[in-house]
């Protein structure tokens, strides 16, 4: 039988142990949020590579020994980095990424309310010709000569 | 006003690309290593060809190359002759083979094959590599006496690389 410990280097398990349903519920949940390494955009949940599934043991394993979502997380990033979490947390450069998208989306609302606003309130448009512009008073003399 | 509106919306229209443009450039396999300068994640796991187990702590006090490679990998083939030569080269240095993947007769068969002039551990369900943030094979983590991991270098070693990984370690 092969041994294999590797220290965890976490904190004591916070959760109370799973098994059965609950257990495999979860995992699928938390396998569902982790990046398969050697995949394409593919979680571990998802991926049948056995890196992936293999991950997805060690998921199960700390669910099992109680371990929370927030340290299996902390777990893998700390050897993977935070590119092993599909969706990027609100924090550091990756924040921007929250960000800036529905700071564009307010600004475009708040662009699109201003023109509506205008266009809506804008006064009746002024001739731009005074009325006693010759131009003016030549077309109206052609009218005039022209009607029967 | 809308000077304004233009202005502030061409800066985040900006950001956004910049960020998104920061990830076109990056080799999706390459994983920067967030261990690199951290302790190197302790295990304990049997050697190949015999019952024993190694404890990687025991190698505290000298440098260490850790390898993880597998027999069905090619370019594992290249940078194994690599490796032996190194090994038998450096005796202050520790070498150490993880294979992960794999199955034991088939490590056993290549090692006798070509040769192995460091002991080799076996990754039972790739725990190892997952602490080690592994993402194929071969890769190659090198730890100072300390016990810290200074360099990780995925795909197969060359000579000129390890020599240069070593001479960091090695004067420490």
């Amino acid at each position: 039988m092969i041994l294999a410990l590797i220290l965890l280097l976490l904190d004591a398990p916070r959760a109370t142990p799973l098994q059965g349903p609950a257990l495999e519920q979860r995992t699928q949940e938390i396998a569902s949020g982790l990046r398969c390494p050697v995949c394409q955009g593919l979680s571990i949940a998802d991926s049948p590579s056995e890196m992936a599934v293999n991950m997805k043991a060690e998921v199960r394993s700390m669910l099992a020994k109680g371990y929370t979502r927030e340290q299996i997380e902390t777990y893998f990033v700390r050897s993977y980095g935070e590119f092993v979490l599909l969706e990027p947390k609100f924090q550091g450069v990756n924040a921007l990424v929250w960000i800036l998208p529905i700071a564009a989306l307010i600004l475009g609302a708040f662009a699109v309310r201003r023109v509506l606003r205008k266009l809506t309130a804008a006064p009746p448009s002024q001739p731009r010709v005074s009325a006693d512009d010759p131009d003016l008073a030549r077309v109206r003399e052609l009218v005039k000569g022209a009607t029967p | 006003m809308n000077r304004f509106v233009l202005s502030t919306g061409a800066v985040i229209t900006a950001a956004l690309v910049a960020v998104l443009m920061s990830g076109l450039g990056r080799d999706p396999k390459h994983i920067d290593s967030p261990l690199l300068g951290n302790a190197a994640p302790h295990f304990v796991m049997k050697s190949v060809g015999s019952a024993e187990t190694i404890d990687i702590a025991k190698f505290r006090g000298k440098p260490v190359v850790l390898n993880f490679w597998a027999t069905w990998c090619a370019p594992c083939w290249e940078e194994h002759p690599v490796l032996n030569e190194t090994a038998r080269a450096h005796p202050e240095v520790q070498f150490l083979g993880v294979v992960f993947q794999d199955e034991e007769a088939k490590i056993q068969d290549f090692l006798r094959r070509r040769g192995a002039a460091y002991p080799t551990v076996i990754d039972d369900g790739g725990r190892a590599a997952i602490a080690y943030g592994v993402g194929g094979v071969p890769e190659t983590f090198i730890l100072d006496a300390n016990g810290t991991i200074v360099v990780k270098h995925d795909g197969p070693v060359s000579q000129e690389q390890l020599q240069s990984y070593l001479a960091e370690v090695v004067r420490k």
